[in-house]
């Protein structure tokens, strides 16, 4: 299972690539989740562990743990005998320590801000317009 | 389950489920790019057939193939399994991703159990915010839950509030 997990380096050529494909084929979904890596491999001392008497047993924890960052390109369901073409599900994930965190997010703001590029840009025509229509009601005022 | 209609408002509720659930808790995002369907592809072309009838232009491809473009969004989703509770944020806006990762990033604090107080060093606090006392682990939620919708605002109304004015004074 650790062989599976790219570094943060790898995950970010791949997720790049990820959008990339994405843009491409010009439609489709890119999914990212992260989540607290609960399962720390090898030392398994620190990992705070589920108690009944106390529902707070994971808010506290002695030693800052790190996070996992998935992607993939598709949901994991797919649909029986669905017309679209089957495409080759891409899996990535990465551990992010938590001493890396902030650089990690770093770089991934900027990539996720590229990637992204079918959002709607920010509309400057239409702030023109108001600006203009304010001149005019300015103008307005000063005659009336 | 509604979305929020603020993005503040999400990250806000999202770090308050964190702190109470930061093992099961996780984060899922979604862009998506989406192909108009074949049913909205006809209304738009029923509407604009009904637009050119009535008004004088026929021919507006620029419109109609601007109206039935790709439709792309963003979708935040908070969702804690062993309670249920599930908090969403949709955007199709590319000027919010850079903000919205990076509170993907202040919460990913609360994942890895680190302090908030670093978090006030990477944001730009320029505006009147500067009062932040470093927060502690053991600060209260209500400490750390008027910190953060502070840091977060105050520099957009600022930003907004200064252009204003500067272009009142031209």
């Amino acid at each position: 299972m650790v062989g599976e997990h790219l570094s943060n380096e790898e995950f970010f050529t791949g997720l790049s690539e990820l959008f990339d494909s994405n843009r491409a084929k010009s439609h489709g979904s890119i999914f990212l989740t992260q989540r607290r890596l609960q399962f720390s491999f090898g030392s398994t001392a620190s990992t705070p562990t589920k108690t009944a008497d106390n529902p707070l047993w994971d808010t506290r924890p002695q030693d800052p743990l790190p996070i996992i960052v998935r992607a993939t390109n598709s949901k994991s369901t797919k649909k029986v005998g669905g017309s679209r073409k089957s495409e080759k599900r891409i899996k990535l994930s990465t551990i992010v320590q938590p001493e890396a965190l902030d650089r990690f997010y770093l770089r991934y703001a900027e990539l996720c801000k590229a990637g992204m590029s079918a959002l709607k840009k920010r509309d400057r025509s239409k702030r023109k317009k108001d600006k203009a229509k304010k001149r005019k009601a300015g103008d307005g005022e000063k005659k009336g | 389950m509604p979305y929020f209609t603020t993005s503040s408002e999400w990250v806000e509720q999202s770090s308050l489920l964190l702190k109470a659930r930061p093992t099961t808790t996780r984060i899922t995002s979604k862009y998506s790019v989406l192909k108009p369907n074949a049913s909205k592809v006809r209304k738009q072309k029923e509407k604009s057939a009904i637009k050119s009838s009535s008004k004088t232009p026929p021919s507006e491809p620029s419109a109609t193939s601007g109206v039935a473009s790709f439709q792309a969004s963003f979708i935040l989703k908070t969702y804690d399994p062993e309670s249920g509770t599930c908090l969403k944020y949709r955007t199709d806006k590319a000027a919010e991703v850079g903000r919205l990762v990076g509170s993907l990033g202040k919460l990913g604090r609360h994942m890895a159990a680190l302090p908030e107080v670093l978090d006030d060093l990477s944001a730009p606090a320029d505006q009147g915010t500067g009062t932040h006392t470093p927060i502690t682990e053991g600060a209260s939620s209500k400490d750390v839950k008027s910190a953060v919708p502070e840091s977060k605002s105050a520099p957009q109304a600022g930003g907004g509030g200064g252009k204003k004015k500067k272009k009142g004074k031209k």
